[in-house]
């Protein structure tokens, strides 16, 4: 079977096997997550020997399906593999104690196969399907633990945010379909036609839903609800990756104009998100806000042209994020909360996970000569090499800073505090998952070089990026550790701890009419069903009615005439004595009467 | 003296009159069941006098005769079983006692 197709399928096969054997369901995940990845490295290995596989499926007529295995579809499906079967490696131990194990690992499966299949299609249509499936994976997976309060309208929030940017999807494939005739997706961007600002603008949408981009970053922190190794395979590989995923392989694409509103949309998220993690009072919903800003540089980098630049912080930032997320489920399942006034001094219990989780916290900052250096670094460049780097470079250099800054105060409130030891089980499942990931956030730095070469395209590093980069990453980080959050805010902080909600935000521009339409609706619902119920009412009055004519009218006559005849029976009855010599002389007497009158009409006649 | 119409017609009603005092007055049903008996024989001699004296050229009346004088001996059949069957079940036939004879 060509590697291709295995990469999609062992995945696949794990989640369609688990809940049908219903045994071992975390080392089935493991099995299909391990194929998968095995796969994605063969596939990688052919794409950087300069083999492009494809394969192409039978799918609508003159629209097949294709999977293709180009250098970046390779790389971004080694990460999906890669970082899919570590979160699962320490989803091992954080579920150790959970009941409905089955469900979680076929379903963390199958969202590892749907993400597979966007990563790796070949044609828009393919690639619909994909990101409609890792919408549906993610709301199961959100919902994961229905029962407790907020999961399920949170799951719901989630999904409902994604679909409506989906809609902008929907009308940018069917704009790019009708422009040139093919579903193929490297047709389309090499048709050299060039996309509209329009499709431009509505592949922006999608991305904004699916990366959580301001003014849609609502939704991402309300995920948090799922479980933890859900929110790291969320977070870094998969569904928020969709939205720059799209936007990184569309970038050639796209006009001038669409470039700078991506680059615009991204850097008032970073900035925006990043003065919300500050305010957080939740670790992971501050790992979330951090996710919303991170994404937001990638957008700045597509934007300033180099979507390279975003394609290695994405790389990064997955490796990253994903150990971040691990490490603050240790601290919460040895917490049990994820509150930071819960998690004071959590880091000095675990002191492992707490190096693992600065390394990674510092990664993202941009401190040499970790990963997100190297990512940070490429992304400032860009910004500075663009055209609008008056608008792009201090957004992103604002974005690096703030980064820092809540990446500290996280580290801070984990450090500072009492010891609280409480025993976590499953931990050494959850720490091998943890290191693979801090390794790989430590290391990554020394194969962007490869991937440079992997995709040809050298990403600019001028000296005064690494610089400015560097400063403000530390100057980030001095200002999060010795300055608490809350004052560092100033007077933004209420503002920051509502989520930025402009003027209301989403709920007075979006919930609040839409409440009031359903309310509106239900009053005329309420219409129509009085309305049903008084032709119910008047029908059944009709039917009694009937029914009394009936049962008084002809009944009664039927019944009056059977009592006369009972009656008129009974007193016939009292004739009857049973004395013969009575009944005797009746019956001569009558006879006698009866003769008397033949007697009488024979005289008289 | 050869007899004539009327003196049969008085025997008839006076054979008649006897058993209808003799089946009101007794209150044994043997005694009873005497009485119908005389009540059809006095309506049997009117009616073999009928035919004698007013058509002897017809077998008719004389047939019918024959026929009442069986249905005779059957009613007497049937009435005596009735007696009988009393007199085993409630040792005796008195009428006044058989109420129950009530619908």
């Amino acid at each position: 079977m060509s590697p291709l197709a295995l990469v999609v399928l062992a995945p696949l096969a794990a989640a369609a096997g688990i809940p049908v054997l219903r045994r071992a369901p975390a080392m089935l995940a493991l099995l299909g997550a391990g194929a998968g990845l095995i796969a994605s490295l063969v596939l990688l290995a052919g794409a950087s020997a300069g083999l492009h596989a494809a394969l192409i499926l039978p799918g609508l007529p003159d629209m097949p399906l294709r999977l293709v295995g180009t250098p970046l579809t390779a790389l971004l499906s080694t990460l999906v593999a890669v970082v899919g079967a570590l979160v699962l490696i320490y989803a091992v131990g954080y579920m150790k104690q959970d009941d409905e194990k089955v469900r979680f690992f076929a379903t963390m499966s199958f969202f590892i196969a749907a993400m597979q299949t966007l990563v790796l299609a070949g044609d828009w249509i393919l690639l619909l399907a994909a990101w409609e499936l890792i919408g549906l994976s993610s709301y199961l997976l959100i919902g994961f633990w229905y029962r407790r309060p907020d999961v399920a309208s949170a799951a719901t929030r989630a999904f409902l945010y994604t679909r409506t940017a989906d809609l902008g999807l929907y009308a940018a494939v069917f704009l790019l379909i009708a422009t040139t005739g093919s579903s193929e997706i490297a047709v389309t961007l090499h048709s050299g036609a060039g996309a509209s600002v329009a499709v431009g603008l509505l592949l922006l949408a999608a991305a904004m839903g699916k990366s959580a981009q301001t003014p849609l970053h609502d939704w991402l922190q309300r995920a948090m609800a799922g479980p933890t190794p859900v929110s790291a395979l969320l977070h870094s590989a998969t569904l928020v990756a969709a939205g720059a995923i799209l936007l990184i392989r569309t970038a050639p694409l796209l006009p001038p104009d669409a470039l700078l509103a991506i680059g615009i949309v991204g850097g008032i998220t970073t900035v925006v998100t990043g003065l919300i993690a500050l305010a957080e009072r939740d670790l992971k919903r501050l790992l979330a806000a951090s996710t919303s800003s991170q994404y937001g540089l990638m957008l700045v980098a597509v934007g300033a042209g180099v979507p390279k630049a975003a394609l290695l912080l994405l790389i990064a930032h997955a490796a990253i994020k994903s150990s971040l997320f691990l490490g603050a489920g240790v601290f919460q399942h040895s917490r049990h909360s994820t509150r930071l006034a819960d998690l004071h001094g959590a880091g000095r219990d675990r002191p492992w996970i707490f190096a693992g989780f600065t390394l990674a916290a510092l990664a993202l900052a941009g401190i040499p000569p970790l990963s997100g250096f190297f990512a940070k670094d490429a992304v400032i460049a860009a910004s500075l090499a663009s055209s609008n780097a008056r608008l792009l470079a201090p957004l992103a250099l604002a974005g690096t800073l703030l980064t820092g800054a809540y990446m500290a105060r996280a580290l801070r409130i984990l450090w500072q505090g009492k010891r609280r030891d409480q025993p976590v089980a499953g931990l050494r499942w959850m720490g091998a998952g943890l290191a693979g990931l801090v390794i790989l956030a430590i290391g990554l730095g020394a194969a962007f070089p490869f991937i440079e070469t992997l995709l040809a395209t050298p990403v600019p590093e001028p000296a005064l990026a690494r610089l400015l980069g560097l400063s403000a990453a530390l100057g980030g980080l001095a200002l999060g550790w010795f300055i608490p959050g809350r004052r560092l805010l100033g007077p933004l902080l209420p503002w920051a701890r509502q989520g930025f909600a402009i003027a209301g935000g989403v709920d007075v521009w979006i919930v609040r009419p839409a409440l009031t339409l359903a309310r509106g609706c239900e009053r005329l619902e309420r219409g129509l069903y009085a309305g049903v119920m008084a032709v119910g009412r008047l029908g059944l009055g009709l039917g009694r009615a009937v029914r009394r004519s009936d049962d008084q009218g002809i009944d009664g006559l039927i019944f009056s005439l059977v009592r006369g005849t009972v009656n008129l029976g009974n007193r016939a009855r009292t004739l009857q004595s049973g004395l013969i010599h009575r009944e005797l002389a009746i019956s001569v007497v009558a006879t006698a009467l009866i003769f008397a009158v033949l007697f009488v009409t024979l005289l008289a006649f | 003296m050869s007899p004539d119409l009327l003196t049969a017609l008085i025997v008839g009603a006076g054979l008649f009159g006897i058993g209808l005092y003799g089946a009101l007055s007794q209150t044994n049903l043997v005694m009873i069941m005497m009485g119908v008996e005389l009540i059809l024989a006095g309506a049997l001699v009117n009616l073999v006098a009928f035919w004698r004296f007013l058509h002897p050229e017809s077998y008719a009346g004389q047939m019918f005769v024959l026929i009442v004088m069986t249905v005779m001996a059957v009613e007497m059949a049937v009435g005596f079983g009735v007696a009988i069957a009393r007199f085993r079940a409630r040792g005796s036939v008195e009428m006044e006692e058989a109420r129950e004879l009530k619908g």
